[in-house]
């Protein structure tokens, strides 16, 4: 596309535009995400997971990734509650901090048993029916 | 005849105390031969827990450079009593019985630490406590099979382990 009088800059300025909508449209975000449940007695008795947008950018290499269904939403919290049993049974491949307290007083035993996954670093990537989820290392 | 009489009575009490004296030398006799039978029972008894011991350890699987050692357990858990539907009673015992599998893999590589008390008052057990912990970071474990009957969940969970995670 050229204007009028025969210069392309505008057309040019247009593509870079149209570019960099692209490009920021595209941009992949980072979040923090911790998961801990506590059981008690053989009973679950509280389950977390936190999730929150990174402040800062996080450093490092994206490694084994989760594709979860998106539904155009660009939310990561209302993913991961709709596949919310894919997405805790993938953090426990990272490995989980296990802290196990039994007591026994005049023979009656009660135990707590803490399963926390540290705060790590994903980098997630929407897109139109899916979203790309990968921890930082 | 008076003196025959102090003379048998003189007889009577000698003999009576050479009795009592000759009771108590058997006594002092018999303690050092008690005193050496003790040593002897107490090697035999090391002897004897030395070689259960190594029976113990020879039944033991020992993780090897070569070879890898695959851990088996079996995690319990129960379903809460306010849950809405079988649904969910069934993740929730699942995600109990995934914890109490993690805790055992975690007691069989890391151990347990365990402090124990007991309060006795006038030869009577007041109070007794057993207090055990157990403190790891669980990577890479994976759930076989999953039976839940009865509220009951059990988890079947297997770690491989390889020498060169844990050489230094």
């Amino acid at each position: 596309m050229r204007s009028r009088d025969g210069d392309n800059s505008f057309s040019l300025r247009l593509c870079t535009i149209i570019f960099l909508f692209i490009i920021s449209s595209l941009k992949a975000e980072e979040y923090y995400i911790s998961y801990r449940y506590v059981v008690k007695d053989a009973i679950i008795y509280n389950e977390s997971l936190q999730v929150s947008p990174a402040m800062q950018k996080c450093n490092g290499d994206t490694y084994l990734p989760l594709i979860l269904e998106n539904n155009k939403s660009k939310n990561l919290k209302e993913i991961l509650s709709n596949n919310s049993l894919v997405f805790i049974d993938y953090l426990h491949k990272f490995g989980l901090n296990v802290e196990h307290e039994e007591k026994t007083s005049n023979y009656k035993n009660t135990s707590t048993t803490v399963l926390t996954l540290k705060t790590k670093c994903f980098k997630v990537d929407f897109n139109d029916n899916f979203a790309r989820i990968a921890p930082l290392k | 005849m008076k003196y025959s009489l102090i003379f048998v009575a003189l007889l009577s009490i000698t003999t009576l105390y050479g009795v009592e004296t000759a009771q108590e030398t058997q006594i002092q006799n018999y303690e050092p031969a008690s005193n050496v039978a003790e040593p002897q029972d107490q090697t035999i008894g090391a002897l004897l827990a030395m070689q259960e011991e190594m029976e113990a350890n020879a039944n033991e699987p020992v993780l090897e450079e070569a070879k890898p050692l695959i851990i088996s357990v079996l995690g319990q858990g129960v379903a809460p009593m306010n849950t809405q539907s079988p649904a969910q009673a069934y993740a929730l015992a699942k995600r109990a019985a995934i914890a109490d599998a993690y805790r055992l893999i975690a007691e069989k590589v890391k151990g347990v630490r365990v402090d124990g008390q007991d309060v006795i008052k006038n030869m009577m057990v007041k109070r007794s406590m057993v207090r055990t912990a157990v403190h790891a970071m669980v990577k890479n474990a994976n759930v076989v099979e999953t039976v839940f009957k009865e509220g009951l969940c059990e988890v079947e969970m297997e770690i491989t382990l390889f020498h060169s995670d844990f050489a230094q």
